[in-house]
């Protein structure tokens, strides 16, 4: 095991437990700018000193993108239901499935880190893709899926080319941009994060999911964000 | 010539078009000029030649050469339709960089760089989804869609990574093949928006503005698929020869994707009263072909496939032309208030017609032959006939349509313009003032000039009052250049049939290129697995 890719590992799981548990918008976007400046720095060999300043800059534009259409939000977003401890608990557990099953059925071209810490952004990625209605929350989870997607990549075979590396910070930059949209026009649209069931209803999807859909009673989460979590029928009522 | 000039075009174009966006003419109007120089750069470039780019290639070919250069023209006539139809200004744009980023994934000898470029295109479509003002609906469908682009762009990058090493090494485990290649299948029904994949694309159509849907539902999408099936021919069509991997629950799963795609999406285009929702629906039918061209693991499919992809992105761009100049020439996308149209716009009439002849064509047509020969090579017994007479379906719809356009004018109808040309108003002749014969002469060359001002001054008005005459020219001209792409044309079948090369891959691990020209061994037996 490479020490240093193993380190590098753990931070680049860490900010991406940060990104998916964090409610506070800006801890979560930092931690997802430590997750994709780290993840280009996984890879053995490493790549040339071009690509992996066209990755940092990629991360950088992307997280920049994203803050400015959180710029000035003070609701938070809907976090994670589990909690930061279980969402590490979850990662390291398939950190430590991914680190095991390096190369998947032949000898992996790229370090076993790589495939670890993809595996673990992928699971941690699992729940904002499924479920969240929160659009802060599902554009990070579509960021980390995809960075854990490239890292099981790296993992398997081995350091990208120059070009690749190019390509992929164009994606990265690409995400940043899309999720920036999203948001904006989220918060322009609706003055929050997360979207309500009469919407979801409207844009074509029934309400098959009911009320288990909903982030946290209204007992539980007083704040700004309360009032979202509840059913339409009971925001009706009241 | 080779691809950079098209990508530094497109790309440029496109990011300047798209920084523009608060300025909705001129964003326009670079993504026009953009669109017009992303041809003729596509147009000049080598069919062939491979440029060596930071440790990957670039690799021209014909079919590359020819996705190209009908994407920048099919996206230059949809802008202009777009203008003509006062449709959304930022299109130019999102389709300048989706065209490129789809350029880039086939020029790309590396499928993994390929699928990443490929994935990176399909991102721009989010940020015309959600148009100024935002609305719920167009977050809600733009939450769907990243999430889709996520779910294929990661799950088609782990089944290229997966078995882009030494094929030999990966034998020992033969499911791999099988899971890789439903993988990147499925990724790219996710795309094409395919069912049971097309919750996402099924709301497109009420959020993005009418002139991108082809770029967003067909060409990015396409590109995609066009490099699954290099991927697939190159890396999984070896292990599926005789006495080797027989993947049968693998292709199952895909042919029943292909298959529902065309019997359903025909359907329900059918009975929609929407006409974007027409066209969505009859892409995503058009799009379950296509499934099953990646479905048949046959060298016999390589071009029937590749050739049929060109062919329904093309004619189905002319559908959705169709369907945004109708609304804007009678406001109104709703068939039932749409009777008498083809009274009121016989060039729309006659584009229809062309559309329809495309897109089902004929026996003996490229367009029937591809179609009934992937149907053929992916199905059996009774369900061939079916699907065959699902693909048919659309002729319906266009029956459908026709019967309306003849009806008697309906109120929207009566109320939206025709496609009589017009002219402005002529301006007051000045009368003559000078008294001596030179006066005369001067007075008489001054007022010429002035009258050749007055004509020149008075076009924009003329192109405003003309806009439906014009837009039913462009989708003419868009509907003429389907049915010639769908009979062959543009040399679509021999592009579509050179066979994908062997290119060493970046990490000179003998990764399989995708569009080298020089025909090769495409289908090389290896050992069978234990």
């Amino acid at each position: 095991m490479n020490v240093a890719l193993a380190g590098l590992s753990c931070v680049v799981v860490a900010g991406a437990v940060v990104a998916v548990s964090s409610r506070e918008a800006r801890a979560a976007l930092l931690g997802l700018l430590i997750a994709l400046l780290g993840a280009t720095l996984i890879a053995d060999p490493l790549p040339g000193p071009l690509p992996i300043a066209a990755r940092l800059i990629g991360a950088l534009l992307a997280c920049r993108l994203i803050a400015i259409s959180i710029r000035d939000e003070a609701q938070p977003t809907s976090g994670s239901r589990l909690g930061w401890p279980v969402e590490a608990l979850i990662a390291a557990a398939a950190g430590v499935i991914g680190f095991g099953t390096h190369g998947l059925g032949a000898p992996g071209d790229g370090p076993a880190e790589a495939q670890a810490a993809g595996f673990a952004l992928g699971v941690l990625a699992a729940a904002p893709i499924v479920s969240s209605r929160d659009t802060f929350r599902l554009g990070v989870g579509a960021i980390l899926l995809l960075l854990g997607g490239s890292l099981v990549r790296v993992g398997l075979g081995g350091t990208p080319s120059d070009l690749e590396e190019l390509v992929t910070s164009g994606l990265v930059v690409g995400l940043g941009g899309a999720v920036g949209v999203i948001v904006a026009g989220g918060r322009v649209a609706l003055g929050r994060f997360v979207i309500g069931d009469d919407l979801v209803a409207e844009a074509g999807l029934t309400a098959r999911r009911g009320a288990g859909i909903h982030i946290r009673s209204p007992r539980s989460a007083p704040g700004p964000a309360a009032h979202l979590d509840t059913a339409p029928s009971e925001r009706t009522r009241r | 010539m080779t691809i950079l000039p098209f990508l530094a075009i497109a790309f440029g174009a496109g990011a300047a078009s798209l920084l523009t966006r608060e300025n909705g003419r001129l964003s326009a109007w670079i993504g026009v000029l953009g669109l017009a120089g992303a041809a003729v750069a596509a147009a000049a470039m080598s069919g062939e030649g491979t440029l060596a780019v930071g440790g990957g290639e670039l690799v021209g070919s014909t079919y590359l050469r020819l996705f190209t250069v009908l994407g920048s023209v099919v996206g230059l006539l949809l802008a202009l339709i777009g203008m003509a139809t006062l449709s959304h200004r930022h299109a130019p744009g999102v389709m300048l960089a989706g065209i490129g980023a789809a350029g880039l994934a086939l020029a790309v000898s590396d499928p993994r760089t390929a699928v990443v470029a490929a994935t990176a295109g399909g991102l721009v479509g989010i940020v015309v989804t959600v148009v100024e003002p935002a609305t719920g609906r167009a977050v809600v469908v733009a939450m769907r869609e990243l999430r889709a682009l996520a779910v294929a762009g990661v799950l088609a990058i782990l089944a290229v990574a997966w078995i882009g090493r030494p094929l030999v090494e990966l034998a020992a485990e033969p499911a791999v093949f099988g899971l890789a290649y439903l993988g990147f299948a499925v990724a790219v029904a996710i795309r094409f928006g395919a069912i049971p994949f097309h919750f996402w694309a099924a709301r497109l159509a009420d959020a993005a503005p009418e002139v991108t849907l082809p770029m967003l539902m067909a060409w990015s999408p396409a590109a995609f698929a066009v490099v699954a099936l290099a991927w697939a021919d190159s890396s999984v069509a070896p292990m599926f020869l005789p006495n080797s991997l027989p993947l049968t629950a693998e292709r199952a799963i895909v042919v029943a994707i292909g298959a529902v795609s065309v019997l359903l999406g025909s359907l329900a285009a059918l009975i929609q009263d929407d006409l974007e929702h027409i066209v969505g629906y009859t892409i995503i039918a058009d799009a379950g072909v296509a499934i099953l061209g990646l479905a048949a693991l046959d060298p016999v499919a390589w071009e029937p496939a590749r050739a049929w992809i060109l062919i329904f992105v093309t004619v189905r761009s002319a559908f959705a032309a169709w369907a945004v100049a109708v609304r804007g020439a009678f406001g109104t996308r709703r068939i039932a208030q749409l009777q008498g149209w083809a009274r009121r716009a016989p060039l729309l009439a006659v584009a229809l017609a062309l559309v329809a002849a495309g897109s089902i064509g004929w026996p003996g047509l490229v367009a029937w032959e591809a179609r009934a020969k992937l149907i053929e090579l992916t199905l059996s017994g009774p369900i061939v006939l079916i699907v065959m007479i699902g693909a048919l379906v659309p002729l319906a719809i266009y029956v459908r349509l026709a019967v309306v356009g003849v009806a008697r004018p309906s109120g929207s109808v009566q109320a939206g313009s025709d496609e009589l040309p017009r002219w402005p108003e002529p301006l007051p002749s000045r009368p003559m003032v000078g008294r001596s014969d030179i006066e005369r002469a001067f007075e008489q060359g001054s007022h010429l000039l002035a009258a050749i001002l007055d004509v020149i001054w008075t076009v924009p008005a003329a192109l405003r009052l003309n806009r439906t005459l014009i837009a039913g020219i462009l989708v003419v001209a868009l509907s003429a250049l389907g049915v010639m792409v769908a009979s062959g044309g543009l040399g679509v079948v021999d592009a579509a049939s050179a066979a994908p090369g062997e290119v060493s891959g970046p990490s000179g691990s003998g990764q399989p290129g995708l569009e080298s020209e020089p025909p090769g061994p495409s289908f090389q037996p290896v050992p069978t697995p234990p």
